[in-house]
């Protein structure tokens, strides 16, 4: 069984090097070329890595821009090293997801930026009232994550996800504005 | 007094039903854990059963002696995720509390999976206060999946819920 690298090294309490949120645009597709044609890095994600720079502009252009929330993580040098987003389920909910590139993967870097969004997104967005992730049962390095920042562990789904033609049980999480963040 | 269960039956909502319809569905105690609205006339029953019930993917009155008290719908999601569908039912309140409903899934869940046969997944959000329908889930032999917080949003309300799910891979295979 493949083993996910981000599993194997100890995830630090607080990230080795700083990061900020910004939003993306297209000057950024050569970083976003990294990690969105790192197979380790959309192994969980719904998408196929991207398979030239044209198709990575396309998506920039048709899903990254247009796009509620979605911000890029950055090293102090403001190069884009993975995004975070969240999108509206109804009214009431939205559903973070994020990507990192494979080199920044056990720095704490996903934990601090899913911490920063869960600090403030209840602010930019008052209407929300749940903030929710799912996980693949077998992605253990994004459950930690979650777990470090303080998001509740609902349950198993089964069946819930369709994953690149694969039927799979997922994990589903739960932040509020009135939980506390770890 | 026993309710003799071989008397409830499921088919789909005729025209006809409106007057039946209409009895169960102008309840609140019946209609409020539910996104229906709560009828108030035989016309809007009637137009709701043309217009929602006939076309529905699969919807079934719940019927005792062939006379309407209830209803069950399951639901299929689009594209990607129609391999699931939600499950939701109600049913008369004076035939609350004799197993009715718990029978009518039972024999709706075999015929929903062969009706329905790109359906791998039955889900049902109950509220956390409804222990009769999680009984009802729970002796059918559905599981409960956990608590999803302030996960459904009805008639201005938010509310925490149980998630249960049935498998048609759960389904022991006929001997």
């Amino acid at each position: 069984m493949e083993i996910d690298s981000c599993t194997l090294k100890a995830v630090s309490s607080s990230p080795s090097e700083k990061i900020h949120l910004r939003p993306m645009t297209l000057s950024d597709i050569d970083d976003f070329m990294v990690w969105a044609t790192d197979i380790n890095v959309t192994r969980f994600c719904t998408w196929e890595p991207c398979t030239s720079r044209e198709a990575g502009i396309a998506y920039i252009n048709s899903f990254v821009l247009p796009h509620p929330w979605l911000r890029a993580i950055c090293l102090d040098d403001d190069r884009a090293i993975g995004s975070i987003s969240v999108t509206p389920v109804d009214s009431i909910r939205g559903e973070i997801g994020y990507v990192i590139g494979s080199k920044y993967w056990g720095k704490g870097i996903a934990t601090e930026a899913v911490r920063l969004v869960a600090a403030e997104i209840f602010k930019e967005k008052p209407e929300m009232e749940r903030l929710e992730a799912l996980v693949d049962v077998d992605n253990i390095g994004s459950q930690k994550v979650l777990e470090k920042v303080g998001f509740v562990r609902e349950g198993v789904m089964r069946k819930f996800m369709c994953l690149k033609g694969n039927v799979r049980d997922m994990v589903m999480f739960s932040f509020l504005p009135s939980d506390s963040l770890l | 007094m026993e309710t003799d269960l071989s008397r409830v039956t499921l088919r789909p909502f005729s025209l006809t039903d409106a007057h039946d319809f209409l009895r169960w569905a102008s309840d609140v105690r019946v209609t409020g854990n539910l996104r229906w609205q709560t009828f108030t006339s035989e016309e809007e029953a009637l137009v709701f059963i043309r217009d929602v019930c006939l076309p529905h993917p699969w919807r079934r009155s719940i019927c005792i002696d062939d006379r309407s008290i209830g209803f069950i719908s399951v639901f299929p999601e689009t594209g990607d995720d129609r391999f699931k569908a939600h499950i939701g039912y109600g049913l008369s309140h004076e035939y609350w509390g004799k197993g009715i409903a718990t029978r009518a899934v039972s024999i709706a869940v075999p015929q929903v999976f062969n009706d329905l046969p790109h359906v791998l997944r039955l889900q049902a959000f109950v509220q956390t206060q409804n222990k009769a329908s999680q009984r009802v889930l729970e002796k059918v032999g559905f599981q409960r999946e956990g608590l999803l917080r302030k996960y459904s949003y009805v008639k201005g309300e938010i509310h925490d819920v149980f998630v249960y799910s049935l498998l048609s891979s759960d389904l022991l295979p006929l001997p």
